[in-house]
């Protein structure tokens, strides 16, 4: 019995190079962190000889010339990662369909029968490193008769190691004891100790290491002296719950499109009710075609693509795992018509994150709830009409700019909870003078006497001030981009005969969710100075 | 019309406020306001220095203080009068002795009988009227300010009004303006100011942040609702009161019945309780007489005469008093044992001498009386005793609080104000940075002493990875900035103690201090000296610890009585010692700067000590007075007293003026200030923050040598040594006493050293240099410094006779102190055992001292503290190695029957040998520095030598045999790097090997191309030019580069 393992040196810069083979040979930095701070985490071998090292700043490496920098959080850096991943993968499971997934960048397969195909362990090696090469992946391996020594020098040997049964040992015996991987605290015992190599540690006695180290000590001695003897944890070659289609011809409609996710649906369905899993996320990308013409519709403001993407990516989480595939085609139908690709779809890639699915049975004495499929479905009609961001529970935010709210998803039980605990209901509310606020707030023409509003027009109308009160002066934020400044007057108004007609059209016009009865009648108003617009608005009227 | 401010807040509400007092007054008099008062959140912190800045700017200071109501509403409180004012501060005293630090309160019922002289506003969101009109609407608000006018009187409560532009706030108002119609009370505009400008919302918002632990993103409406509580014009707020305005006009009615002012504390020294009858004069005068005859023996006519006049001015000043307490602080000391000397201006006279306070005689010296004491100042004298630090300081701090009650002493405060790193790091928190970028800005704020010019903050930022463009950044670093030396909290100086004749919380609140047993007044110690407060600072000074452990150890093991007061004045070996600059450990005298300039000025006498003492300072040294002085004391230059009429006063520093005295003097003599005058001068030296101040002054001085008929270029050069001395002027009496210090340690590590390297090892962390240079030092000088060793070691640092040397007859041997992360409590419990019955094995050790941790164990095996363990000696120990494997196997939990003690000794294995090879010399030298931070073997360069001596490297020792301006490589580790402000981004480097110390001048290019290997390299190699100036030896160094030694973690001493 043989194990191959396969080891990616520079796992994290062989993944961008594999993705962007414009890179090989470049000097290249990998970046992780949140702006104003960002670290090298990665550096080519190009950019080290220049000078950079793990642990700079950003800006820092920006100072070298002829850097390339790439962000290792990016959702394209991670997608590399995986794509290299998977391609290790591949690579293995063409070899042998025994395979361990170890580490993103190690695997390790079991060789059992691939002598009859290949003269050698010799040529295995070599064609599994040849192979690597043609997957863009510069690969390092090791075989040997067990798991873990041939992981060790995947690890800690460039290029090919091969290790005949009974000397691993030996093999292994000068190698650091780090490249056992020991805890923090196993490693400064054996710092301490003297014990550097991995043959002092196979030397140690190993009923004194395991009075001293317990168990931990004798397996990392047994893993040195390469006589660990372990099973191979078998990976699952559809562990990743993705199904693809590339398409001969673009596709435009929904129609057909909602032809192929469904046959791609039930084939994930299908996968994940063999292993007794459901959906919790969907992750939907096309590749879109680029050509204008045939665009299916130009984008709507608020849309999260950018003109001209060449993918088109929409994730949709699940309140509870559900493996419906009909319910989750028609969940899918309407997110693509509320949020549409901007081009012809020439590759539909459909990902699962798993979960397991929700037991039926709900609490003894809970209230009647609605159906959580039903319930996710209808919150998605209702966004697909007036737009996602406009459905949930409204929820006013901490701040002294007036009105301000965030949408928070709509979870009645939570809600309802939340006021039994509080001993509150909405009864139990002190009633307030109801102000209807203008959402967005109606651009105004104000004439100011000593100061203070004398006159306003909005909305094609006029009107005089007849009382007013304020400013009421606010200001915040000023640490953030989003800074404001507002002096709000309450303003009780009386039209100019002339205007109040004009009005109601005007009103619709300009903003056409608001109520055109508030912007008409002579009453009072909340307007506000804007001083960083310098400008004047009508935030609402007072019922 | 006249508009006074009548409730604003400084930085020192703690976190409520966001500017400082002096601001505030600043503001107030641009806006041309006669007045403002300062109400502070439970305490008078900010009032003095309110009241100096106001008083500077013609602007009256009114006083007052918000106070803690129980549901965390505040009393706004003005001060009426001096009775209103002692009211407040026992108020305040009272609520905060009785609680923990921030949460006390004030209960209603203690207004009573306790408000006259206060007057009582409404005030603003937390005032009581806005908290009865939210509990309670109208009739709650009515009842509320009834309640106030039942308690301050009818007469002294203020329906006050503030507009911040809120509807709240305005609907209050309108319920206020209802309930002082109906109560007929009088209305009061306020601002409610917290900040003096508009801008700085900002910094009070970060403040709220920090308060409420909260960031700025999440502390929505804690913040401030807009920009407008600062300091407002009259104009402008009368424009907002226009339709109340005799809200406006009753602040100038109100202002003007606030009479009190802090000029008027009524503050007393204690009185001191003569015997039989006697007054404190007469006591003074027989105390000093007995002095007299002790130290003079009674011959010395000069000294009499001294003292006589002394006696008489002090008796004309009534301050018999004040010099019998401190007399009394320092005979209590004598009589426990703890060394005590005075030190400062005391030191100028002859009654301190006589009274044993001080030790420097200053008729011998001739030092300036005036300066510690004069008629004209009128202003108590600042007597300063130093004492060892720790539990003896504490024990004289103990004497003063019993001496003179809870209520009559307490330590002066320390304003713990935002300062770099500190300051970074609370912005960065509210910005919310992650931790990672929070640590680099926090390490980016670096104690550098100098800067350059191109050191600018851009480049600063780019160069730690953040770009200042960023707008995150830029205001970070803009907040930083603004909030620099804005207080943080009240904390205790370290020895400052004011005493007063009867309640002194009558004159300034007091708080607890953090410390049990401990209270604190609200002010610091210059806010007490302004106030008139006399103050004895009772400072902890870790080299007096060391002076008196050192007494201890001979005593105990030599076996010999030293008595610092009778030590030969003129010992050959300290003088020897003090020329080759052969002074690690001396105090005051051992840093690397004294070091360079000792062999140059060669001490001979105790004066000599007094002038090296001083001459390394930043006075002299900006005022490029070194040089001159040096050349003069060689002879290379003839004495210049820059006028004929000044050489009375500067012959003795050959016309170099060297201490604050010597300045007084000059400005009295050139431009004939008056005692008073030259006080002033006196003063803005000190006087870190006026600038404008000393400009005035040179105005003066000037104008005076003119009249004088002084040549502008003299003037120029009078001028430059008077200016040069602004921030650090250095008196001589003060210099005097430091040396005496120095004297004394140097004596002691001359003739002691074993006692002296071991106390001053037991009384780390101080001075400049490490415990590890400081065993290099003592071994180069013959010392023997024997490991830690659990068989024989105690907790500190003791003696052991050592028969092997000829010299030195101890040996130190090292404490278990040394043993890093080994606990006290760990450590005195294997002493204790010990000394009960050694122990047998580790797994003894183990069974015995119970407590003690794995990583404390392992430490002890690590730095070969277990090797003799079992009696097991020479060839026979274990080494280091064997023992951290038995240590290992004893550490692990045996279960209850095995570790009992009880437990038969056969079910242990036998402790065999170990498997582990010992350490080599490399690793042991590793692990004494990982261990221990030092090592007793063989210097880690003494491993190298033989390697590097082909590559042209000399030892330390060699330096002094070679030309000037020789080509030389030196190499060492590095002990101290320094890059002060008065050197001009030069960098200067002490590298030690096994032979001795090397010192290295870097030009600032050579440090810029260099910067992170002389900054982050612990072993350096350096080339360049030998400079000899006088056998004051240095190496200017071309090219630096890291030297691969073990790799040892040792200490240096950097940019401090």
């Amino acid at each position: 019995m043989a194990f191959a393992a396969i080891h990616v040196p520079d796992f994290m810069l062989q993944a961008v190079v594999r993705a962007e083979p414009d890179l090989h040979g470049r000097a290249l930095v990998l970046i992780e962190g949140t702006p104003p701070l960002e670290i090298v985490v990665a550096a080519s071998a190009t950019a080290t000889r220049a000078g950079i090292a793990p642990g700079m700043a950003k800006s820092q490496a920006e100072q070298f010339r002829g850097i390339e920098i790439r962000h290792r959080s990016s959702a394209q850096a991670h997608a590399q990662e995986r794509s290299a991943h998977a391609a290790l993968l591949d690579l293995g499971w063409s070899f042998s369909p025994r395979l361990e997934d170890v580490a993103p960048d190690t695997i390790v397969l079991d060789l059992a029968g691939l002598q009859v195909l290949y003269n050698s362990e010799g040529t295995i090696a070599s064609e599994l490193a040849r192979r690597a090469r043609g997957l863009g992946l510069s690969a390092s391996i090791a075989i040997a008769a067990e798991i873990e020594p041939a992981i060790i020098a995947a690890r800690s040997f460039s290029g090919i190691a091969l290790i005949p049964a009974g000397q691993e040992s030996e093999r292994l015996g000068p190698l650091p004891v780090e490249a056992l991987s020991p805890s923090a605290e196993l490693l400064g015992t054996l710092e301490r100790w003297g014990v550097r190599s991995c043959a002092a540690l196979a030397a140690l006695p190993v009923l004194d290491l395991s009075e001293r180290l317990g168990q931990e000590g004798v397996r990392l001695q047994a893993m040195a002296r390469g006589e660990i003897r372990r099973s191979l944890i078998l990976a699952e070659p559809a562990g990743s719950f993705e199904e693809e289609m590339e398409l001969d011809d673009a596709v435009a409609e929904l129609e057909p499109l909602a032809f192929i996710l469904g046959r791609l649906l039930d084939q994930l369905c299908a996968r994940l009710n063999a292993r007794s899993l459901a959906v919790q996320t969907i992750r939907l990308r096309f590749d879109l075609e680029r050509s204008p013409e045939k665009n299916i519709r130009t984008l709507e403001e608020g849309s999260r693509q950018k003109p001209g993407a060449s993918i088109y990516e929409n994730n949709v989480t699940l309140p509870v795992p559900m493996r419906d595939s009909k319910m989750l085609l028609r969940l899918l139908r309407l997110k693509l018509q509320a949020d549409p690709p901007s081009a012809a779809i020439k590759k539909v890639v459909i990902a699962a994150d798993p979960a397991a699915p929700r037991s039926t049975q709900g609490g003894l004495f809970l209230a009647g709830f609605p159906d959580p499929e039903k319930w996710e479905l209808m919150l998605a009609r209702l966004g697909n009409l007036v737009g996602e961001a406009n459905v949930g529970s409204p929820e006013l935010m901490d701040t002294h700019l007036q009105g301000e709210f965030r949408m928070d998803r709509f979870e009645i039980v939570l809600k309802e909870a939340e006021l039994a605990r509080n001993g509150k209901s909405a009864a139990a509310q002190e009633p307030a003078t109801a102000l209807r606020v203008f959402r967005p707030p109606f651009a105004a023409r104000v004439e100011l006497r000593e100061e203070c509003p004398v006159r306003i027009a909005f909305c094609g109308a006029r009107a005089e001030v007849i009382a007013a009160s304020g400013p009421w002066r606010t200001s915040g934020n000023w640490w953030g981009d989003d800074v404001w400044q507002h002096d709000e007057w309450d303003i009780e108004i009386r039209c100019d005969s002339v205007s109040a007609g004009r009005s109601a059209s005007g009103a619709r016009e300009q903003n056409p969710a608001a109520n055109s009865e508030a912007s008409l009648r002579d009453g009072m108003y909340r307007i506000y100075f804007d001083g960083l617009r310098r400008s004047w608005f009508v935030r609402g009227v007072y019922d | 019309m006249k508009y006074i401010e009548l409730h604003a807040r400084s930085a020192f509400s703690f976190l409520e406020g966001a500017s400082l007092p002096e601001a505030l007054a600043g503001e107030c008099a641009k806006h041309e306001m006669g007045a403002m008062a300062l109400l502070d959140r439970d305490g008078m912190y900010g009032a003095p220095r309110f009241y100096l800045a106001a008083k500077k700017l013609s602007v009256r200071a009114h006083i007052g203080a918000e106070v803690t109501a129980a549901d965390g509403w505040r009393y706004p409180l003005l001060v009426a009068s001096r009775e209103g004012y002692q009211n407040v501060c026992r108020l305040i005293t009272r609520m905060k002795l009785r609680a923990p630090k921030n949460e006390g309160h004030v209960d209603e019922q203690e207004f009573i009988g306790n408000s006259a002289g206060l007057i009582c506003l409404t005030g603003g969101d937390e005032g009581p009227l806005a908290h009865a009109l939210a509990h309670g609407g109208i009739a709650s608000g009515i009842a509320c300010v009834q309640r106030l006018a039942e308690l301050f009187g009818r007469g002294n409560v203020y329906i006050e009004l503030q507009r911040h532009f809120s509807r709240e706030e305005e609907a209050r108002n309108q319920a206020a303006l209802e309930i002082a119609r109906s109560a007929r009370l009088p209305l009061l505009a306020t601002n409610g100011v917290c900040h003096a400008l508009p801008q700085e919302r900002e910094v009070l918002d970060v403040f709220t942040s920090l308060r409420h632990h909260r960031t700025l993103a999440t502390a929505g409406r804690l913040l401030t609702r807009n920009a407008e509580r600062h300091v407002k014009s009259p104009a402008e707020m009368a424009r907002l009161f226009r339709d109340i305005p005799e809200a406006i006009a009753n602040t100038g009615i109100l202002s003007s019945r606030l009479e009190f002012t802090l000029k008027d504390l009524g503050y007393q020294f204690p009185k001191y309780p003569a015997p039989d009858g006697a007054t404190e004069m007469q006591f003074l005068r027989a105390r000093t007489r007995d002095g007299l005859l002790q130290r003079y023996g009674g011959a010395d006519e000069k000294a009499r005469r001294q003292m006589e006049r002394e006696l008489a001015l002090i008796e004309k000043l009534n301050l018999a008093g004040y010099f019998l307490i401190v007399w009394d602080i320092v005979r209590f000391c004598r009589e426990k044992n703890i060394l005590a000397q005075g030190r400062g201006s005391a030191a100028n006279s002859a009654v301190c001498y006589a009274l044993g306070i001080t030790a420097v005689d200053p008729v011998k010296m001739d030092l300036l009386f005036e300066r510690f004491l004069s008629e004209e100042r009128g202003e108590w004298p600042d007597i300063d005793l130093d004492l060892p630090s720790g539990d003896q300081r504490e024990r004289v701090i103990q004497y003063v609080y019993e001496r003179y009650g809870k209520l009559g002493a307490a330590m002066t405060a320390n304003v713990i104000t935002y300062r770099g790193r500190s300051a970074a790091r609370e912005i960065g928190k509210v910005m919310s940075f992650e931790s990672g970028t929070l640590e680099r800005l926090t390490k980016l704020v670096g104690s550098w002493g100098y800067k350059d010019a191109s050191e600018t903050p851009d480049r600063q930022f780019r160069e730690a990875g953040f770009d200042l463009r960023h707008p995150q950044v830029r205001k970070f670093f803009d907040l930083w900035r603004t909030i620099q030396d804005l207080p943080r909290h009240l904390g205790q100086h370290s020895g400052g103690m004011v005493v007063c004749q009867g309640q002194l919380d009558s004159v300034v609140p007091l708080e607890p201090a953090t410390m049990p047993g401990r209270v604190v007044v609200q002010w610091d110690k210059d806010d007490c000296a302004d106030m008139g407060i006399v103050k004895v600072d009772l400072l902890g000074l870790g080299m007096m610890s060391v002076l008196e452990d050192s007494i201890k150890i001979i005593r105990d093991d030599y076996g010999e009585a030293v008595d610092l007061a009778h030590l030969p004045a003129d010992d050959p070996s300290v003088y020897s010692a003090l020329q080759k600059a052969d002074t690690v450990g001396m105090f005051q005298i051992e840093s690397r700067a004294q070091m360079s300039c000792l062999p140059r000025l060669r001490p001979k006498c105790f004066y000599d000590i007094v002038v090296q003492v001083a001459i390394i300072r930043p006075g002299p040294i900006v005022g490029k007075m070194v040089n001159p002085y040096l050349k003069r004391r060689q002879g290379r230059e003839p004495p210049d007293c820059l006028h004929p009429s000044l050489e009375a006063v500067l012959a003795r520093t050959l016309g170099v003026p060297l201490f604050q005295e010597q300045l007084l003097r000059m400005a009295m003599i050139a431009a004939g200030f008056t005692g008073g005058e030259a006080e002033e001068l006196r003063r803005a030296m000190g006087f870190k923050r006026s600038e404008l101040r000393m400009k005035s002054i040179e105005e003066k001085l000037r104008a005076g040598m003119t009249r004088n008929g002084i040549a502008p270029a003299t003037q120029d050069a009078i001028v430059q040594s008077i200016v040069s001395f602004a921030l650090y002027g250095f008196p001589e009496s003060h210099a005097a006493s430091f040396a005496l210090i120095a004297y004394a340690s140097a004596y002691l590590k001359c003739h002691y050293l074993a006692a002296f390297t071991a106390a001053i090892l037991n009384n780390q962390p101080m001075g400049f240099y490490s415990p590890a240079v400081l065993i290099k030092d003592a071994q180069r000088h013959g010392l023997r410094v024997k490991p830690i060793d659990v068989t024989c070691s105690e907790w500190l640092c003791t003696l052991e006779r050592d028969g092997e040397r000829d010299g030195e007859n101890f040996a130190v041997r090292l404490g278990l102190r040394y043993v890093k992360g080994l606990s006290s409590a760990v450590g005195a419990e294997i002493a204790r055992q010990r000394s009960a019955r050694a122990f047998a094995s580790i797994d003894d050790l183990k069974l015995r001292v119970a407590a003690i941790q794995k990583s404390e164990f392992t430490a002890l095996a690590e730095v070969g503290a277990l090797n003799f363990i079992g009696g097991h000696t020479g060839p026979a120990a274990v080494h280091r190695r064997d023992a951290l494997w038995q240590v290992e196997r004893a550490a692990r939990h045996a279960g209850p029957l095995l570790e009992s003690p009880s437990a038969p000794s056969s079910l242990f294995s036998p402790a065999a040998a170990s498997p582990l090879s010992p350490m080599t010399a490399d690793e042991r030298l590793v692990a004494d520095y990982r261990g221990t931070g030092l090592t007793v073997g063989p210097h880690p360069m003494a491993y190298r030598r033989a390697q590097i001596k082909g590559r042209g490297i000399r030892a330390a020792s060699e330096l002094g045999g070679l030309r000037d301006g020789a080509r030389v490589r030196i190499a060492g580790a590095v002990i101290a790097r320094q890059r002060p402000g008065t050197a001009k981004g030069f960098v200067f480097l002490s590298l030690e090997d096994e032979t001795g110390i090397a010192n290295a001048i870097l030009t600032p290019q050579v440090f810029r191309e260099n910067r992170l290997v002389v900054v982050e390299q612990q072993f350096l190699v350096i080339e360049g030019l030998l400079q000899n100036q006088e056998g004051a030896i240095s190496v200017k160094a071309e090219s630096v580069w890291p030297l691969s030694v073990a790799r040892v973690d040792a200490q240096s001493h950097d940019f401090h």
